[in-house]
């Protein structure tokens, strides 16, 4: 890999400065003296998943730099937190060689896997977060099926673009108001003055494509070129997109182009999002149930939509289990009533006030099989022969199987790629993603769960190493654990494992915790790999985790290592290797052994504690051994061998 | 931290969604149902989102693999009874019989049931894959989900295989145990078969059968060279295909000519061709192409190049079209055209051997057929060996012609029938050159050069350049195949030195550029002496030009002065036989020719010129090699149409006319002069004394001289007087004398150019042994001839035996010796 010389760099640096002093370019990562932004820093340098994750739900700018020019990205990649590096490059932080931060990001890089996760997402391979989104716009406009358009434009020479009303009305004010004016026009001619070529410009701009005018102009003498220039500039000015002539001319700078880029899609973006609130969301009927199918819109609507998608509010039945704003449970769980603490999570609006009311109500939104498009399941269902595909004089009712506050997340997502929603729909949106296929939003939502899904822990789990629990979860790890199988999220599991070794005392001895042992156990036996158990595995890496950081500076660390390789011999052998290093530190006396197996049977850590050693470590060092115990003892008792 | 914001839990997923027990029987149900609706096409107002929605619930209730097992299930019932026996239905009895070979149907009728036949199965395998694509939209989720899962392959996939299992394997009848599919390749087969017979059929319709095979697999593994296509059907194909042609090629080979032949094999390939496209996968393309080939052409070819029709008879009629036929379809299966090839060459050089034989027959039925006239009649205008070389002469022309119409031929056929291919082209060379420089045919050198010489003196005469320019080329390409360059170079040489002294070429630009030509084609060396031969020509008008302005210089202005136009010609360059001055012994014997005293001071004053110019050059005046112009005044005499008229003609006679004319103007007009006076007088070489006498006194219209008695023969004691009444009808006369031109060589001529030919070549050999033995000192004697050879072959090809004299020579002359005890024979160079 090449890597600039010192000299180089700094040259590269004085010309930068100069850019953006100039105001040419704009700076990557502008000083951010906010305390929201020193908390963000504070929560990268110290790995905290769940505040960097609120952080960047509440919008803070994850690019930018705290007074002594740390960026939130360098900081986390210094003190080596592996996720929140992900959740920081997933979320966009730039992390791109050759810039002052990005290599700074690079260098301080605490081990090869974060620098080889910095280097994949370097700008030159990986695309804006908003890609997906204009990369399917772009698309509307060559798609041929499932027909989505509803407006025909024809230039002069009669070339015609088959477009969307509702793309033409969000991104330009002229289209806006002159469909507001008559929704129902079908085509719209262009004045002759403008050639085809500049409508053809102006509409893929439109569509959030990247136009090159290079590519446009190609092949074209100096006066056709001038002709084509001045009808883009023309048709800017008509369909009011100010910027248009602007953006489109040629950039030589990678980087200028990028931020240009970007800018756009967001404001783009923005527009969109705009529009959909304005009117998908505002126009959305909410109505009995038993009258939705009275519903009958036209095909003219004001606001373009060309389906209805429907969501029913659930169940009287799932309503006594839904959570009151006082108690809540969960069915399955624990009995785990108490004070909650208030999780801050981000703007989640209270979206369905009618949901304890009857009769149930459903909640139906007009939306555009275009965007709808993005989804697999709604790609096949309008390609395919059945009815939902086929034309009705009034728009087809579709009826999705989730909340309408789910759906409401579906859509912005699918509008916007905004995917800001609480933990309380995570795993319902989850599921309905999955049902759906839409990947992205699954794996938000899968990172939604797993950023803040620990609870009131808001610090570090290192630093809570006996699994004290004095807290209320806001999660059910089994369900998650499950769901993360059901709909495939790695991430889940491998959360969940995390979750219950921080806590392995409580779950240990409960009859769930052996039932999902046995799931694991058999998802494994399904695909006829090895023999070890999944769940199982995580856990006692997990908890080794949670222990070594204890161990550190002793010498149990190595002392664990070995128990680590003896682990199919349980307990006995273990417990031997404590007696063995006796000398090292404060370890348990040896007459603790007969006891094990009736402290096994009783389950109280506590007492094990109490009695034997006074000392925190040793009280880890058996804790430790008694979880890993027990752990055993579970996968003999389920007749498993692991 | 922001506050204010409620507390969240996550909840857990909804019932509906996840709780409770799914019942699958019944969600099965419906599915089940809705199946039915699609496969009896009533799909449009089924729910795609409540189906997919059930079996969205199946899956997560981790029942897949029921669901997968049910949904094969039901569509394995549907085929293996509601398809299958509608297929069943479609098989009419002489269908079935027909497979067996038992006649007694007509072809239509066969056609229209197996027609029936494939459109049952295409409907069938066209509503199975709807249906079956609808199916996988369902449950998507199910193929997402559960199949990755448990590496099952997608319901799709698996159901196609279904349709292979349940239909294509299934029995014909439950009496009948032949196999859908063998039926099937069969009726294909037979309307393919029909197809070639020249009825229509529906080739769409095949078409679409053959796109469901090739979507089929053998097997499970759905590998690509395990399609149904290729492991059933396209073997079958290839195999009847074989059997059709093979009988197809040996019929026609018996009933229609090779033209007929080729037309048809190539309709054949184009129509396999289209058939790929068209009716069957352009995959089997190459393959079938291959067999058609094989059978129509590689296993025929010979038979086909041989027939009486065959590239003999093509070549013999211009028959383009169908010698590019035999070429296309030979191009087809050998890149080499090895059959082609040969019998082109083949008849090129019979051709060319009897355009040989021709040009022999004519140099010799000439001189038996002109003999005996000579002999017998006193009276023969032109010796006999005179008129025998001029028609041996037009024969050598002819020659020439002959081979360039044939090369024309040929190149039009190579053009137009052979698409210039390069192999070709140098198979023609090849054979252009064997015939032009076959052992029995040893004059083609010079003829060619005859050939340039006549056009240069009369065949350029009024033609444009580019005319001009093309029969230079064709000389060129003639000469290209001479293998003996050095005799051509010889014969040139000559012929160019006649031309040239005798002022016969017509334009001296074509003449240079012919040069230029050669030196392009032939290289620096060859041309080198015709160069110079050329300068010493400029160098001799400047000469001619200087000297007279010496003269005038001298300001005697003599109006009787005679004007010298002199060509001095450089002996080493010039052809000295054809001068005449042959070797120096000749010369010196031969006394010099007297010149009347005013010639002879001009003849001394020229010298004195030169000599000042280039001190130690001698001069050799050759007279037999000049002409004069005088000017002679006839007295009035009365003449036939009875006027007296003083008449003055200029003649233009060779030197030594001049010099005899000369004699006769101090004599009285009634005084004569014998032949032996003459002779002593003027001291002219008898032979051509007698020549220019004859063109003179003989010759009708250029008798200036009248001699006593009148006869063709001159003789030693026949009186010439001065014609007081000659009569030209033109002032300028030009008195040619008898045999100046160019002639084919006589027998004996030719022997002589040979025999110097070869002692030149000689010349060559050793110098080449010299120059490779002093580079390499020592060299064994195979290498040494070898090497000689290849330096030579640009002049000519050396002679084996020709060499080894040599070599021989040099070593008696000590410029090289034997190595003793050499393995091989060595030579080393002595310096």
């Amino acid at each position: 890999m090449d890597t600039k010389k010192k000299h180089e760099i700094e040259v590269a640096l004085a010309n930068e400065a100069r850019a953006i002093s100039s105001g040419k370019l704009k700076e990557d990562s502008p000083l951010d003296t906010s305390e929201e932004f020193r908390l963000f820093c504070e929560a990268c340098r110290r790995g905290d998943l769940k505040v960097c994750q609120e952080m960047l739900q509440a919008n803070i700018q994850i690019n930018a730099r705290d007074i002594y020019d740390y960026t939130p990205l360098i900081l986390a990649s210094l003190c080596g937190h592996y996720e929140v590096i992900q959740l920081l490059l997933e979320n966009g932080a730039l992390c791109e060689r050759d810039t002052f931060q990005g290599e700074r990001a690079l260098y301080n890089a605490l081990n090869d896997r974060i620098r080889n996760l910095l280097l994949s997402y370097d700008y030159a391979k990986s695309t804006n977060p908003l890609q997906p989104l204009a990369a399917h716009i772009t698309s509307l406009l060559t798609r041929p099926v499932p027909k989505t358009d509803d407006i025909t434009i024809t230039a002069y020479d009669d070339q015609t673009f088959h477009l969307h009303k509702f793309l033409l009305a969000a991104r330009s004010p002229y289209f806006a108001k002159k469909l507001a004016a008559a929704p129902n026009t079908a085509s719209w001619k262009l004045p002759s003055n403008i050639p085809a070529d500049s409508l053809g410009v102006a509409l893929q701009y439109l569509y959030f494509s990247e136009v090159s005018l290079q590519s446009v102009t190609r092949g074209l003498s100096d006066e056709e070129e001038l002709v084509v220039l001045n009808g883009i500039d023309k048709i800017g000015r008509q369909l009011e997109m100010d910027r248009l002539f602007e953006d489109i001319t040629e950039i030589s700078d990678r980087r200028l182009l990028r931020q240009k880029r970007a800018e756009e899609l967001d404001r783009g973006r923005e527009q969109l999002e705009d529009w959909f609130k304005n009117n998908v969301l505002r126009n959305k009927v909410v109505i009995d149930t038993e009258k939705v199918d009275s519903i009958q819109w036209d095909r003219d609507n004001t606001i373009f939509a060309d389906v209805l998608l429907r969501a029913d509010d659930e169940d009287d039945e799932d309503d006594e289990f839904s959570p009151g704003p006082s108690e809540s449970s969960t069915p399955r769980s624990r009995n785990t009533l108490g004070p909650l603490n208030g999780i801050p999570v981000g703007p989640v609006k209270s979206r369905s006030p009618s949901r304890h009311r009857k009769p149930r109500k459903s909640t139906v939104y007009g939306v555009h099989k275009a965007m709808l498009l993005r989804s697999e399941y709604f790609l096949t269902m309008f390609n395919s022969p059945f009815r939902e595909a086929q034309s009705t004089p009034y728009l087809q009712i579709i009826k999705l199987d989730c909340t309408p506050q789910v759906l409401e997340t579906i859509l912005t997502f699918i509008y916007t790629e905004r995917s800001d929603f609480g933990l309380d729909i995570a795993i319902d949106v989850l599921f309905a993603a999955d049902q759906l296929f839409i990947e992205k939003l699954k794996q938000r939502a899968a990172l939604i769960i797993s950023s803040l899904g620990n609870g009131t822990t808001s610090t570090v789990e290192a630093e809570n190493p006996r699994g004290e629990t004095d807290q209320e979860d806001a999660i059910d790890a089994y369900e998650i654990i499950r769901a993360g199988w059901d709909t495939r999220v790695q991430r889940l599991e491998e959360f969940g494992a995390r979750y219950i070794a921080y806590r392995l005392e409580r779950y240990i001895d409960e009859p769930e915790f052996a039932e999902l042992v046995q799931e694991s156990a058999k998802r494994v036996t399904a695909r006829q790999e090895t023999d070890t158990v999944e769940v199982v595995d995580d856990i006692r890496w997990y908890l080794s985790e949670r222990f070594r950081l204890r161990f550190e500076d002793t010498h149990f660390d190595e002392m664990m290592d070995e128990n680590k390789i003896h682990d199919r011999d349980p307990l006995a052998a273990a417990v031997k290797e404590l007696g063995l290093s006796d000398s090292g530190a404060e370890a348990p006396p040896l007459q603790s052994v007969p006891d094990l197996e009736t402290q096994l049977g009783a389950g109280a850590v506590r007492t094990l504690d109490g009695e034997i050693a006074g000392d925190e470590f040793a009280q880890d060092a058996i804790n430790y051994q008694i979880l890993l115990g027990k752990i055993d003892a579970l996968l003999e008792r389920l007749n498993l061998d692991a | 931290m922001i506050a204010g914001r409620g507390r969240q839990r996550i909840r857990p997923p909804r019932r509906g969604l996840h709780g409770d027990e799914l019942n699958f029987e019944s969600t099965w149900k419906i599915i089940e149902d809705a199946f039915g609706e699609i496969h009896t096409k009533n799909a449009s107002q089924l729910s795609y989102e409540e189906l997919y929605r059930h079996a969205y619930r199946i899956v997560l209730k981790k029942r897949g693999e029921e669901l997968y097992r049910h949904v094969h299930e039901f569509e394995r019932n549907w085929l293996s009874t509601e398809v299958r026996i509608s297929i069943q239905q479609l098989l009419s009895p002489n269908l079935l019989a027909n497979m067996q070979h038992i006649g007694g149907t007509t072809t239509n009728e066969r056609r229209v049931s197996g027609e029936k036949f494939l459109k049952g199965l295409k409907q069938a395998w066209g509503d199975h894959q709807v249906c079956m694509s609808m199916l996988a939209d369902v449950l998507m989720y199910m193929d997402r989900v559960y199949c990755q899962d448990h590496r099952r392959p997608s319901i799709y996939a698996a159901t196609m295989i279904l349709f292979r299992n349940e239909i294509l394997n299934s029995t014909v009848s439950h009496t009948d145990q032949r196999l859908v599919l063998g039926l099937l390749n069969h009726v294909i087969l037979e309307q393919i078969q029909m197809e070639r017979h020249g009825d229509v059929v529906d080739k769409h319709l095949i078409k679409s059968c053959v796109h469901m095979l090739d979507g089929l697999h053998a097997d499970d593994m759905e590998s690509d060279d395990q399609r149904l296509y290729n492991v059933s059907f396209e073997q079958e194909y290839l195999k009847t295909s074989r059997d059709f042609y093979q009988a197809e090629a040996e019929m026609l080979l018996r009933e229609s000519d090779a033209g007929a032949y080729c037309r048809h094999a190539r309709r054949r390939i184009h129509e396999e061709a289209d058939r790929c496209r068209s009716t069957l996968l352009e995959s089997t393309m190459p393959r079938i192409q291959k067999v058609v080939e094989t059978e129509l052409i590689q296993n025929r070819i010979h038979e086909l190049v041989g027939m009486d029709s065959g590239v003999r008879f093509m070549i013999d009629n211009d028959r383009l079209d169908e010698l590019n036929l035999v070429y296309e379809l030979n191009a087809r299966v050998d890149d080499q055209k090895a059959e082609v090839t040969r019998a082109i060459q083949k008849r090129l050089v019979e051709m060319g051997t009897e355009l040989n034989n021709d040009a022999i027959a004519a140099s010799q039925v000439s001189a038996p057929t002109s003999a005996p006239t000579a002999e017998g009649g006193e009276k023969t205008r032109a010796p006999p060996q005179e008129k025998g070389q001029t028609q041996q002469t037009a024969a050598a022309i002819k020659w020439v012609e002959d081979v360039l119409v044939l090369k024309d031929k040929f190149d039009r056929i190579w053009k137009q029938s052979f698409l210039s291919d390069n192999l070709l082209q140098t198979a023609i060379t090849r054979s252009f050159a064997d015939f032009i420089n076959s052992p029995n045919f040893p004059r083609s050198s010079e003829y060619i050069s005859l050939f340039i010489d006549e056009n240069m003196k009369k065949g350029i005469k009024g033609k444009s350049e580019m005319e001009i320019d093309m029969v230079l080329e064709k000389a060129i390409i003639l000469l290209r195949y001479v293998q003996d360059k050095d005799l051509f170079e010889r014969y040139y040489k000559k012929h160019l030195c006649r031309r040239l002294l005798m002022n016969k070429s017509i334009s001296n630009e074509v003449e240079k550029q012919m040069i230029s030509k050669m030196k392009i084609e032939l290289g620096n060396n060859f041309t080198m002496k015709l160069e110079a031969m050329f300068k010493d020509m400029t160098i001799s008008e400047e000469l001619t030009v200087g000297f007279k302005r010496h003269i005038e210089g001298l300001g005697d202005r003599d109006p009787k002065r005679i004007e010298l136009s002199i060509n001095v010609l450089t002996s080493m360059t010039w052809p000295m036989e054809t001068i005449g001055t042959g070797n120096e012994d000749e010369q010196s014997k031969r006394p010099k020719c007297n010149f009347p005293l005013a010639v002879e001071n001009i003849k001394q004053s020229f010298e004195k010129y030169y000599s000042e110019k280039h001190s130690g050059r001698q001069l050799t005046w050759l007279p037999n090699m000049g002409t004069a112009d005088i000017k002679a005044v006839f007295p009035k005499v009365q003449q036939k149409d009875g006027s007296f008229k003083e008449r003055r003609h200029e003649l233009n006679v060779s030197t030594y006319g001049m010099v005899i004319l000369l004699l006769f103007n101090d004599l009285a007009a009634e005084q004569h002069l014998t032949f032996e006076e003459i002779q002593a007088n003027t001291n002219i070489p008898h032979h051509d004394l007698v020549r220019n006498l004859q063109s003179l006194a003989v010759a009708p219209k250029t008798r200036i001289l009248v001699k006593e008695p009148m006869s063709k023969d001159v003789k030693a004691t026949d009186k010439f007087y001065f014609n007081e009444g000659f009569k030209g009808n033109f002032v300028k006369i030009k008195v040619g004398v008898v045999s100046s031109g160019n002639k084919v060589e006589s027998d004996r001529e030719r022997r002589e150019t040979e025999k110097k030919n070869d002692d030149s070549r000689n010349f060559c050999i050793e110098a080449a042994v010299v120059r490779i033995m002093k580079q390499r000192k020592e060299l064994a004697h195979q290498k040494l001839i070898s090497e000689t050879i290849s330096q030579l072959t640009a002049q000519f090809k050396p002679e084996v035996n020709m060499i080894k004299k040599r070599i021989e020579s040099l070593i008696e002359r000590e410029y090289l010796e034997r190595i003793d005890g050499a393995t091989v024979d060595s030579y080393r160079y002595l310096a």
